[in-house]
């Protein structure tokens, strides 16, 4: 085995945290930086008496899955007890790879459609049915039962997405800054991901300002290595509806929220992911994936910062060490500003914003090559709040097993709203 | 979050009804036309610069010759295509699902020939056999050292002979092939008539079963084998099969059970027999023939005085520069001079380059000269360093001449006796090819 190399993707990173000051003070000088602070209004809104944004704990109000979940889901529209909505997002884009254009230049990003039902005050179904470029399919990506015991214990069954960082659980098209999600999130963690399970979230105590949530899910299965074509990747086994192996994985988070638009998380998700035994015959023993991810947002000088890292460790079977990894790491860290709020002068919340991000994954710590760094750049139109027009580019540099770059990068136009 | 409230198309504002400006009577002011006029006149000079950027800032296609997985040229359109689905084929990884192993060396063919160019030690193949008897009894004659869950991988047994080859380039795969047999036998000379020290021979092999008599290479009888280290094999067809086999643990119609270790207890995976069908080893066959070689580096001046000393010390006699094909299926091979600077005969190279292990007609001694092509960008696609001869011990030209021995030792004693201006244009010159 070579010596591991320094990876060239870390430079990505260090040019990101160079450029971000600059970008800064360069901002200042042109442009109010006035986040859009999402306005939360609880979607049983038109069933109770309106209540002020200011009557939601500010806890509650930072969080995007805290106690309330529907709170936080625009919607279209609503039927006696049941609200309904969906998203979408359409890609245009000029994508080459080493100065090979792609043809499949229009793709649908995400189109989704759900409907949350409020049974009781304390008890809510919640449904979402997705197409994903991701998953290249139609899911299931949320059908679950919410049962709100306290403020401090909600019990969830269902269909869940794991509370594996920001990227996946704050999946919504129209939200992103950017119209490609994260390597990390896409190549790493397999965003947007969802499992079959069971779990208890919440508060740590009310008003508090940490929040939880512990599942016991079906987990990932072995097609992260069995139906991988260019070794360990965890998308490849995800698997929403049912598990392999007969043991449930643990998947959780916790989160700090200091204050509005902060939030700092860490969540983890362990168990086993391959079956043991096929038709009666024991193939292999149990083997575990680990994954961990630790996430923040803050706003500094009016610059909204986020970033996710994840850490994949996968117990790979003796016989496939060589050529599936062990062990794969990323991270991704952007910054957001607005500058121009109205842009529309008729349109009060419409804006002009741009984004930067970079972000790198290696797929296998144990050799140099098997990695990909991104620099992506986005100028993000807002009519409103609840759509958005992106123009991006973006560039990317892979590198294969043997270490050799390969460069891909794109300009990209993307239409995505609420609905 | 909740921008929408019920119902379609309207929006809640914290600032008020939807429309209506935070400020009306800043809609009265006049408005800044030397502002506007400034962004216009900065997003008009920009545009042309940003025109001009776009091709840098969306990476660029690299010059033809530049890489080692172009279409030769000369190709109609109906070869581009098979062209192009050979390509996806080459590069296409095999997962478990899909019938990868059970004991195997690798996921695809690419990830072993790095740009569609030579390996690294991390991909050698080991080969092994007792003499000439393949050793299939005990796993031979390759070790597969990768094996998906229920199987186990192999291990090198005790009592073997055994050879580290590294996966060879595969471009120009097509020119090789068409050359006519009597033209690679024109350069043979087995019991050194000429007196030269040289005494080049072709590996006659027999192709196997599966091979029609209609694929070049292929039929009843010995034909002179041109592919592998060793030029064990005589059809492309043959050669592609077996990576499929041995390598990738692929099954086919020509080989259709899956390759199992009788040392090692195991089941065939669970992947339904064929594993790819001939189509697509087809597709693969002809992507490798219509890879053309890279283009050699500009002649200089210190590269026309290497290429003199690489003829007065009769480099070429084993290393032909060119030689020229005949008719072949695709026109675009046909009667095409090649400049693969190899003979493609076997060769005596001595016991620091001997792994005593046979290989079809050639002994443990005897090697193939290994074509010359391709080493001008061969790092760009290794990372940096080069790996040459059979298990990539050589690192640069020079190493790998000096290793030379046998038949070519009074070569290699040549090279050295060069001045050493001669000699590193010489080596330039071998690296510019």
């Amino acid at each position: 085995m070579r010596r591991r190399q320094p990876l060239a993707t870390p430079g990505w990173l260090a040019l990101a945290v160079a450029l971000v000051p600059l970008w800064v003070a360069a901002g200042a000088t042109s442009a109010s930086a006035s986040a859009p602070a999402p306005a939360v209004r609880p979607l049983n809104a038109p069933a109770r008496s309106a209540a002020p944004a200011s009557a939601v704990e500010p806890a509650a109000r930072l969080s995007f899955r805290l106690l309330d979940p529907p709170d936080d889901v625009p919607h279209h529209g609503v039927w006696d007890r049941i609200a309904f909505g969906g998203q979408a997002e359409a890609r245009f884009a000029h994508d080459r790879v080493a100065g090979v254009g792609n043809p499949d230049w229009a793709s649908v990003q995400r189109v989704s459609g759900f409907a949350v039902a409020r049974v009781h005050d304390r008890l809510w179904l919640l449904g979402e049915v997705a197409y994903d470029r991701a998953t290249d399919d139609l899911v299931v990506e949320r059908a679950l039962v919410d049962l709100r015991l306290r403020e401090t214990v909600a019990l969830h069954g269902g269909v869940l997405p794991l509370p594996l960082g920001r990227a996946n659980l704050e999946r919504d098209a129209p939200r992103g800054e950017f119209t490609d999600r994260s390597l990390v999130a896409t190549a790493l963690i397999g965003v947007p991901s969802s499992q079959l399970g069971v779990g208890v979230r919440g508060l740590l105590r009310r008003a508090s300002f940490v929040s939880y949530e512990l599942d016991a899910v079906t987990g990932y299965d072995d097609g992260l290595i069995d139906d991988s074509p260019d070794g360990t990747r965890v998308p490849r086994g995800r698997n929403g509806w049912a598990d392999n192996n007969g043991i449930p994985a643990l998947a959780g988070r916790i989160a700090l929220h200091p204050g509005p638009g902060a939030e700092l998380g860490l969540g983890a998700l362990a168990g086993p992911y391959n079956r043991t035994d096929l038709d009666g015959v024991t193939v292999d023993r149990s083997r575990a994936l680990i994954l961990a991810v630790a996430d923040g947002a803050t706003a500094v000088a009016g610059v909204r910062l986020a970033g996710e890292a994840a850490l994949v460790t996968v117990d790979v079977p003796p016989g496939l060490q060589p050529l599936f990894a062990e062990q794969q790491w990323g991270a991704s860290l952007e910054a957001a500003r607005t500058l121009r709020q109205p842009l529309i002068g008729a349109w009060a919340r419409s804006s002009l914003g741009a984004a930067l991000r970079a972000d790198a994954v290696d797929f296998d710590r144990a050799i140099p090559g098997d990695s990909k760094s991104r620099l992506s750049a986005s100028a993000n139109v807002r009519p409103g709040p609840s759509a958005v027009l992106r123009f991006g580019w973006y560039y990317e540099l892979r590198r294969d097993r043997f270490d050799n770059p390969v460069p891909a990068a794109g300009l990209v136009l993307s239409a995505a709203s609420y609905f | 979050m909740a921008y929408l409230q019920a119902g379609r198309g309207r929006i809640t504002l914290p600032g008020g009804p939807s429309g209506t400006p935070a400020k009306s009577h800043e809609a009265c002011r006049p408005r800044r036309p030397r502002s506007h006029l400034a962004w216009q006149a900065i997003a008009i000079c920009a545009l042309p610069l940003v025109a001009q950027g776009c091709d840098k800032l969306l990476t660029t296609k690299p010059a033809l010759g530049e890489r080692f997985d172009q279409p030769i040229a000369g190709l109609d359109n109906g070869e581009l295509g098979q062209f192009q689905r050979g390509q996806a084929q080459f590069r296409r990884g095999f997962t478990i699902v899909e019938g990868l192993g059970p004991i195997f060396n690798n996921r695809s063919c690419v990830s072993c020939h790095s740009g569609d160019g030579r390996g690294r030690p991390e991909n050698i193949l080991i080969r092994f056999s007792r003499g000439t008897d393949l050793a299939l009894d005990l796993g031979g004659p390759q070790i597969q050292s990768q094996a998906i869950p229920g199987a186990v991988p192999e291990q090198l047994p005790t009592g073997v002979d055994v050879s580290h080859r590294l996966p060879p380039p595969v471009f120009g795969a097509g020119l090789i092939e068409a050359l006519p047999e009597s033209t690679i036998l024109a350069h043979a000379d087995p019991t050194d008539a000429d007196g030269d020290g040289i005494s080049g021979r072709a590996n006659w092999v027999t192709p196997a079963a599966y091979v029609p008599a209609t694929e070049p290479g292929g039929g009843a009888g010995l034909r002179v084998g041109r592919f592998g280290r060793k030029a064990q094999v005589a059809p492309l067809l043959q050669q592609t099969v077996e990576a499929y086999h041995q390598d990738i643990g692929i099954t086919s119609s020509y080989r259709p059970s899956d390759n199992l270790s009788p040392l090692a207890g195991m089941n065939p995976d669970r992947a339904r027999d064929p594993e790819v069908g001939n189509g697509e080893v087809s597709s693969v066959v002809d992507y490798l023939r219509m890879l053309a070689p890279p283009a050699p580096g500009e002649g200089t001046e210190r590269r026309r005085r290497g290429e003199a000393a690489f003829a007065t010390i009769r480099c070429g006699s084993c290393h032909v520069p060119v030689m020229r094909t005949g008719a072949h299926e695709i026109a675009a091979l046909s009667y095409r001079d090649a400049a693969l600077y190899s003979d493609l005969l076997i060769h005596d190279m001595g016991d620091g380059l001997a792994d005593n292990r046979p290989d079809g007609d050639a002994d443990g001694r005897e090697w193939r000269t290994a074509p010359l092509w391709g080493l001008r960008i061969a790092r760009e696609f290794l990372s940096g360093t080069l790996f040459l001869l059979h298990d990539g011990r050589a690192h640069t030209i020079e190493e790998a001449i000096l290793a030379h021995g046998g038949e070519a030792a009074a070569i290699r004693d040549a090279f050295l006796a060069l001045s050493a201006e001669d000699r590193a244009a010489l080596v330039d010159f071998v690296e510019s090819r």
